[in-house]
Formats: C-alpha cells, sequence, structure tokens
C-alpha cells in the first residue's frame, strides 16, 4: 500500500540532539525517506568576534566552542598562534598541555559514553560516567578556577603551574581509571539491548568516512588508522607511547566502544607524561603585546572528536586579520543526512548519539 | 547501593572551593594605582573606570564592572602587576533585578586639595570596611540605574 510520507521535526530542543541542533525527518510509517539537519541555533559569530579581539583576547572565547573538551580548543588556537609567532613552547608548558589535554579527552569522552548510554534508554550509564567526570571538572577547577571555561592556555605557554594537591589527585583518578572503564562495559557495552541497538547501525564503510572527511573516533572506527598525534605528532606526543584503537565494522556499537578504548589510552598517556613531566618555566618568553608578522598559519590538533584545525590570517596589527576554526563536530555531521536514510526514527537517535556533535562547536 | 554518597546536600553543606576559584572580584582600592591594564586586558569591555589627578598620582574614583558581559576568564586578574584585583569565593552572584547585577567595586569623590596631603584621609573610604562600602554600593547602583535610563 502506498502511504504519504510526513514531515517531523527533531529538535532544535530535544534532549537527544545534544543541544539545540534540529533534523526534518521525512517519514514513511516510521522509516526515514530523507534527513535534512538544520544546525546555526547556537551560532555566535566566534570567527567574527575574533577580529575583534587581540591575540590573547581570543583564548576564551574558544572554550565556549567545544565546551566538553575546552582545553584541547584552547591547544587548537594557541597552536597556530605559536606558528605564526615562530616561538618555541617550554618543555614543562608542553607537558602539562598533553596532561589537561588528555584529561579534557577523557571528560569529553565520558559524556560521549554516558549520554549515547542515556540516548539508548539506559539512564543509569550517564549518571556513572557524570560522577567520574566530576573529578576531571574538579581538577580543572583547582588548576585554573573554572570548570567548564578554562582558559588555561596562553600563547607560548600556559598560565599558571600545576598546583600543590593535583598530581596526587590525578594519581588516584588515574588509578581509578581502567576499573572506571571496566564498570563502563559491564553496565553499556556488554548490555544485551545496547548491543541489539546499535550493532551494525549506521555502518560507515572506510571510504565513505574518508569522503565523508570524517575524524577522530568516527573514523578510526570504520577501522581507517589516523590519529594526529601519531600520524603528524604535535608537542610532546611522539615522545609518549599508546596505541590508537580501531573499529572493524564502522557501526554505532564501534564508534561507542572506540571512545571508552581511547579512554584508557589517555589514561596511559597522562602516567608518562607525569613520569617524564620536566622542571622548568611554563610560559615562553613572548612580548606583552603580540603582534605577529603578517601572514597565515595553519595547524591542527586531535580533539576528542576530530582534527580540529584552526587558520590564522595576520596583517601585523595585534588583532587577528581572520580566524576560522575547523570544527570536527561540524565536518562529522555531513554524512547525518545520508546515514539515516533507511532507519527507524528511534535509530536517528542512536546514530546522531554515536557522532558525539557538541553543538558549541558545530555551530561556532 | 552500597557506595559511598557522591553528592552534597547543597544550601547545608557545602563544597570546599579552592584558591583559584574564580568567583565575585574583589579589588583593593589602596593597591590600584589607576592603570587601566585589567579594563585593556578584558575582552568584553566589562571593566569601566573613572580616575582623577590628584598631585602626580592617578586617583581611583570609580571602578564598575559590568558583570553580566564577564566570562570569568581571569585575564584582569592576570594584567593587574600592583596585585589590586582578585577573586573571591563568592560565587552566588544572582539577581532579581538587572540593574543590581552590575558590581561596583570602588565609588568615591576625588579627595580634596588640601586633604590628599593626609594619607590617611585620602584612604579612609576604602578602609572603612565593608559597613561603608555596602553603603557604596548602594549609592552607586542608585547611579548606575539613572545612567541607563
Ligand atoms: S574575567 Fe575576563 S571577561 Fe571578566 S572582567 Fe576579567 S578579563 Fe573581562
Ligand atoms: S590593573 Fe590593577 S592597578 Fe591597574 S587599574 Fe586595574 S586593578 Fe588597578
Amino acid at each position: 500500500m502506498k502511504t504519504q510520507t510526513y514531515f517531523l521535526n527533531l529538535g532544535p530542543q530535544h534532549p537527544s540532539t545534544h543541544g539545540v541542533f534540529r533534523v526534518i525527518l521525512e517519514l514513511d510509517g516510521e522509516v526515514v525517506v530523507k534527513a535534512t539537519p538544520v544546525p546555526g541555533y547556537l551560532h555566535r559569530g566566534v570567527e567574527k568576534l575574533a577580529e575583534a579581539r587581540t591575540y590573547t583576547q581570543v583564548i576564551p572565547y574558544t572554550d565556549r566552542m567545544d565546551y566538553l573538551a575546552n582545553m584541547l580548543m584552547n591547544w587548537g588556537y594557541v597552536e597556530a598562534v605559536e606558528k605564526l609567532l615562530g616561538v618555541e613552547v617550554p618543555e614543562r608548558a608542553q607537558y602539562i598541555r598533553v596532561i589537561v589535554g588528555e584529561l579534557s579527552r577523557i571528560a569529553s569522552h565520558l559524556i560521549a559514553v554516558g549520554s549515547y548510554a542515556a540516548d539508548i534508554g539506559g539512564l543509569t550509564g550517564f549518571l556513572y560516567t557524570f560522577r567520574d567526570r566530576e573529578r576531571i571538572v574538579d581538577l580543572f577547577e583547582m588548576l585554573t578556577g573554572s570548570r567548564m571555561t578554562v582558559s588555561y592556555f596562553r600563547i607560548g605557554g600556559v598560565a599558571d603551574d600545576l598546583p600543590e594537591g593535583f598530581i596526587p589527585l590525578l594519581q588516584k583518578f588515574l588509578a581509578d581509571l581502567p576499573g572506571l572503564c571496566d564498570e563502563y562495559d559491564g553496565l553499556i557495552t556488554g548490555n544485551e539491548i545496547f548491543q541489539a541497538r546499535t550493532k551494525f547501525v549506521g555502518v560507515i564503510p572506510p571510504e565513505k568516512a574518508i569522503n565523508y572527511s570524517l575524524s577522530g573516533p568516527n573514523l578510526r572506527a570504520s577501522g581507517v588508522n589516523f590519529d594526529l598525534r601519531k600520524n603528524r605528532p604535535y608537542g610532546v606526543y611522539d615522545r609518549l607511547d599508546f596505541e590508537v584503537p580501531l573499529g572493524k565494522n564502522g557501526d554505532c556499537f564501534d564508534r561507542f566502544v572506540c571512545r571508552i578504548k581511547e579512554m584508557r589510552q589517555s589514561g596511559r598517556i597522562i602516567q608518562q607524561a607525569l613520569k617524564n613531566l620536566p622542571e622548568g618555566p611554563i610560559q615562553a618568553k613572548v612580548p606583552k603585546v603580540i603582534r605577529p608578522p603578517a601572514g597565515e598559519a595553519y595547524t591542527e590538533i586531535e580533539s576528542s572528536k576530530g582534527i580540529f584545525g584552526c587558520y590564522i590570517v595576520s596583517d601585523g596589527s595585534n588583532k587577528p586579520y581572520r580566524v576560522h576554526f575547523r570544527r570536527p563536530s561540524f565536518i562529522n555531521l555531513g554524512c547525518l543526512a545520508e546515514l539515516c536514510v533507511g532507519w527507524k526514527v528511534a535509530d536517528v537517535i542512536a546514530i546522531l548519539g554515536s557522532l558525539d556533535i557538541v553543538l558549541g562547536e558545530v555551530d561556532c | 547501593m552500597l557506595a559511598q554518597k557522591v553528592t552534597v546536600q547543597y544550601p547545608d553543606e557545602k563544597i570546599e572551593l579552592p584558591d583559584r576559584f574564580h568567583g565575585r572580584f574583589e579589588l583593593d582600592a589602596d593597591k590600584c594605582i589607576a592603570c587601566m591594564l585589567c579594563a585593556n586586558a578584558c575582552p568584553n569591555k566589562v571593566i569601566q573606570m573613572e580616575r582623577a589627578k590628584v598631585g602626580k598620582k592617578q586617583y581611583l574614583t570609580k571602578y564598575v564592572m559590568r558583570i553580566e558581559y564577564c566570562m570569568f576568564c581571569g585575564l584582569c586578574v592576570e594584567a593587574c602587576n600592583q596585585d589590586a584585583l582578585h577573586f573571591s569565593k563568592v560565587f552566588n552572584m544572582n539577581q532579581y533585578f538587572r540593574q543590581k547585577v552590575r558590581l561596583i567595586l570602588v565609588d568615591r569623590p576625588v579627595p580634596q586639595e588640601e586633604e590628599a596631603g593626609e594619607a590617611a584621609d585620602v584612604k579612609r573610604p576604602a578602609t572603612e570596611g565593608t559597613a561603608g562600602a555596602k553603603r557604596e554600593v548602594a549609592a552607586g547602583r542608585s547611579a548606575a540605574k539613572e545612567g541607563e535610563s
């Protein structure tokens, strides 16, 4: 029997869209015929705002892009300015960056894992990951004074040294981390209903992942081994030993599992960074007023969602002429329309959740 | 179920805040030399100040923070090289009226020429303590209200 298709608005205010994001679904019964993502509800014009700010003053705005992995956003931006200026970041600052950056990655993945469990219908998992993320947020509060909008990186270094009592707390967390990951695996990954809902759903084959320019865990879940920390190491990542977890099928389940595995690896990275943490300055000598020579620079880092790039054009003044951010969440979202076709409404939630977007970054 | 509780009963129990906590601002008016470094460091032009020349020195007469635009990034505190501006641990800054959000840290008259020599007199408004400060804030708020309307 031929039936008429109808439209369903998913979002913009819907808990499963992880923010203010709208998908217009054209449905035939319960099956998606066409999905049209509508981003832009959280657009604040960060790139434009940056043009009216000095180089240092842009840093707080980067926090507000991927607010779940704030340190990594700071990092991506300062890295580009440092390239433009040609400053060498001191060793200690490099290691501190790795420590807080990886902590950010764990915090971001904890949210991804927990909220994905909630998307699939298991709210318990959500509470567990948020309980543990709180410890990271507390560490950040101790280090920077803010829980989420840290503004911790500075051009040529970091804002402050590690406070007293930070390292013991961090070590305790790292010691607990593998156990916590086991707990999530037992509670969420091993759940039969969870597996039935996610395995072989929303499959992205490797070629398609590359063609859509996916990055981060979404790309690696399809079995493509590409991680900037390994393939094009920045900072001190070339001195650290870790593995890049890969998926096989590129389905929702693999994307989810990849994140838990990455958390374990991040724990290992922080442990090594702590062991090798040298003494010394945390800030390179940069002039008070930062005026990079006219020119342009583009740098990329591996953020928790994928490749975060920052492109800056300088006209020689103390304010950037143009800033552009390559936000992985936005680009990863490109494949959503195609992925959803043929699946039921409930699976759309599963697919969207598995891509792990954060709207602050999508809309920028 | 057997695990320890991870939450606290907020108004009765409070978590201890770290020393670096970004709470409401405090300004040590005696240390401040009205150099404007903090105001210039701010990305959002939150800090507005007025100053007057007393003798050879700049004298801070008004220091208002448009706290509704503040990101609590700490660039202003970092910029101050006189150690005058600080974060406190007060995070409860909610107000029922928009006009009251504005944070007035200093609002005082310019000391008279002849009094300027007497250091004690110049310092008086700032060192008087909280009671005096409150009165100043109240006075400042009504002034801000007039300015806005
Ligand atoms: S904390 Fe940041 S936004 Fe707030 S007044 Fe200071 S510099 Fe401005
Ligand atoms: S930077 Fe410090 S001394 Fe200068 S005006 Fe601001 S608070 Fe006062």
